[in-house]
């Protein structure tokens, strides 16, 4: 009690610390650990040494699912930083400058990032179910049978679609990350370039941009940590094996069916399941402090 | 509401520009707009009816789907799951979260900035990269399948949480904190009974982001609950899309339960979603 006393703040802080430690930061080391043994989860652990990321990186059967799914993560940062941002600053931009019905656009474009992942995967399904989906029905309806398609069920679009509905879902947090630096541009500024007489396409540029370095950074990372961490709807469009011919595959989900879904050999794999999260970790790592690292330099200019 | 001044109506101005972004972003919330509402009327029309009529009016509104999912699939006990669920876990984060944020920002110590961004890291590393470890302490603990596990997790995840109180906590006048210290009033109790009420703003913002993010959370049901009796409403729908074709017309009617709320939600306190979406955010 007279440590407490002294020193209330340990107190405080001492729950909260353990929970985090214990749930939050303990669990990524452990995993690192685990990724060593071949373990089913139940029963005795084996030690293996790096065998599992020897067989991650080189077993053909293995590697080729695995160079599928970081492939798709990578197609998806790509995606987030070079589509969706640009889009989301667009839009956070007309917002700013109250092009008409701004307020409705605002509140319309964030409105799915609080529906469940399920629900939006139900919506994909509603849309784009090959039988009883929206889009066959109307082209049905309209004579145009050529336009019809299996949507997720043809490998060669299935991933282009995940990607728009993925975004159409997480489109507004960025957007509004946007927003926020934007309306923290001092208003003298943008006044005295109007004044001016400085064209709306060199405001942009040479006013607004500048001024958006900090939500750049945080937009970054965050969607490339997005990008990467990818699990639900492509789960719950694709299933465990990630659609047709892993079309639709993430590094998330290839960990899943290992850790938890008795993937290939018909058991859960504790041990390569937690080598495929460690190294999904470590690229994370790197990313995002490169990323960082980068940004910062950028910013102190 | 402000009015427009002479520089708004200039920024705005009609140009090519401004006409073509009004256009495609009318077009893109069409989505949403026909959407939500497609699928909660839907909800009322019977099995025959929707395939045959999937866009539009239920020729006669039935409340059959709605019988079938409450009751007989049980719905209202899964529906109850997510609210005790999201409540609990919802109280027990708040709870911790300030309480660890009041203890980094009121008091100084060795150390300090160290845990700072020892607490930051959460936000760096999604906690599904440690799923594993977690899944095993908690089958350990006897806690898969028990609402208890999974509030222990969803506290866990407290870095942004703990960022944003921090930051608020920060804007708290110190000699508030001094005068309540001379009128005798110990540290738990100035925390509880001057602080907590002061941030009531806070409160709301973080707590209403954690909510949704809670309540629409997939992955760790998926993992932790797969006893029916603790099922939560976004693990049934996903129950239901798993054998689509059978249950395809039920699934609008879940679909419309789960979203109703939400949507109630996000038009009462849209302002304080988008405060706690972008309060984490601006890092200084």
């Amino acid at each position: 009690m007279k440590l407490l006393q002294n020193r209330p703040y340990i107190g405080f802080v001492l729950p909260g610390f353990v929970l985090y430690t214990a749930f939050m930061i303990v669990p990524l080391l452990v995993a690192i650990y685990y990724s060593f043994f071949d373990w089913s989860g139940l029963g005795p652990m084996t030690f293996v040494g790096i065998d599992n990321y020897r067989t991650l990186f080189t077993n053909p059967r293995l590697s080729s699912v695995f160079w599928n799914a970081l492939g798709n993560n990578a197609k998806m940062v790509l995606a987030v930083l070079c589509i969706i941002m640009p889009i989301q600053l667009l839009i956070a931009y007309s917002i700013d400058i109250k092009v008409r019905g701004y307020r409705a656009f605002q509140l319309i474009v964030f409105l799915p990032y609080v529906i469940s992942p399920t629900i939006i995967g139900f919506f994909a399904l509603l849309v784009f179910d090959p039988n009883l989906g929206i889009l066959n029905t109307i082209f049905d309806a309209l004579n145009l049978e050529q336009f019809r398609s299996a949507w997720f069920g043809n490998p060669d679009i299935a991933f282009p679609l995940m990607v728009g509905v993925i975004a159409w879902q997480g489109i507004g947090a960025g957007m509004l990350i946007f927003l926020a630096n934007l309306k923290e541009i001092p208003r003298e500024i943008i006044e005295a370039s109007i004044i001016d007489g400085a064209s709306r396409w060199r405001r942009f540029i040479h006013i607004v941009v500048p001024s958006l370095l900090p939500s750049f950074t945080n937009n970054i990372v965050l969607g490339t940590i997005w990008a990467m961490v990818q699990f639900d709807i492509p789960y719950i469009v694709g299933g465990s094996q990630g659609g047709v011919d892993n079309s639709v595959d993430f590094m998330n989900l290839f960990f899943y069916r290992f850790a938890f879904g008795g993937a290939y050999f018909g058991e859960t794999s504790m041990g390569f399941g937690a080598t495929i999260s460690v190294v999904l970790f470590f690229i994370i790592l790197l990313v995002a402090v490169g990323q960082i690292a980068f940004l910062r330099r950028y910013e102190n200019r | 509401m402000a009015r427009r001044t002479y520089l708004d109506r200039i920024r705005a101005s009609r140009t090519p520009f401004t006409v073509a972004i009004v256009v495609v972003l009318t077009l893109y919330c069409l989505i949403a707009l026909f959407l939500i509402p497609n699928v909660m009327l839907s909800s009322f029309k019977t099995r025959g009816e929707l395939i045959n009529n999937i866009m539009g009016f239920p020729h006669a509104f039935t409340l059959e789907n709605y019988v079938t999912v409450l009751v007989e699939d049980n719905f209202i006990r899964y529906f109850m799951n997510s609210v005790v669920l999201s409540g609990l876990a919802l109280t027990s984060l708040l709870f911790f979260a300030s309480m660890t944020a009041y203890g980094l920002s009121r008091y100084r110590f060795r150390g300090r900035d160290a845990l700072q961004v020892y607490f930051l890291l959460g936000t760096m590393f999604p906690i599904q990269l440690g799923i594993l470890p977690i899944f095993i302490i908690i089958r350990t603990l006897g806690l898969t399948n028990t609402f208890l596990g999974m509030i222990l997790i969803y506290t866990a995840n407290m870095s942004l949480a703990v960022f944003i109180f921090s930051k608020f906590f920060r804007t708290l006048p110190y000699a508030l904190y001094e005068s309540a210290r001379i009128d005798g009033a110990g540290e738990f109790r100035i925390f509880v009974q001057i602080m907590l009420p002061m941030s009531k703003p806070v409160l709301s913002t973080v707590g209403i982001i954690q909510f949704v993010l809670i309540w629409n959370d997939f992955y760790m049901p998926l993992v932790f609950l797969t006893r029916r009796e603790v099922r939560t409403l976004t693990l049934a729908i996903f129950r239901y899309l798993s054998n689509f074709l059978a249950n395809w017309h039920l699934v609008f009617t879940a679909a419309t339960i789960a979203l109703v709320p939400v949507i109630v939600v996000f038009f009462l306190f849209s302002e304080q979603l988008v405060a706690g979406l972008t309060a984490g955010s601006m890092k200084e």
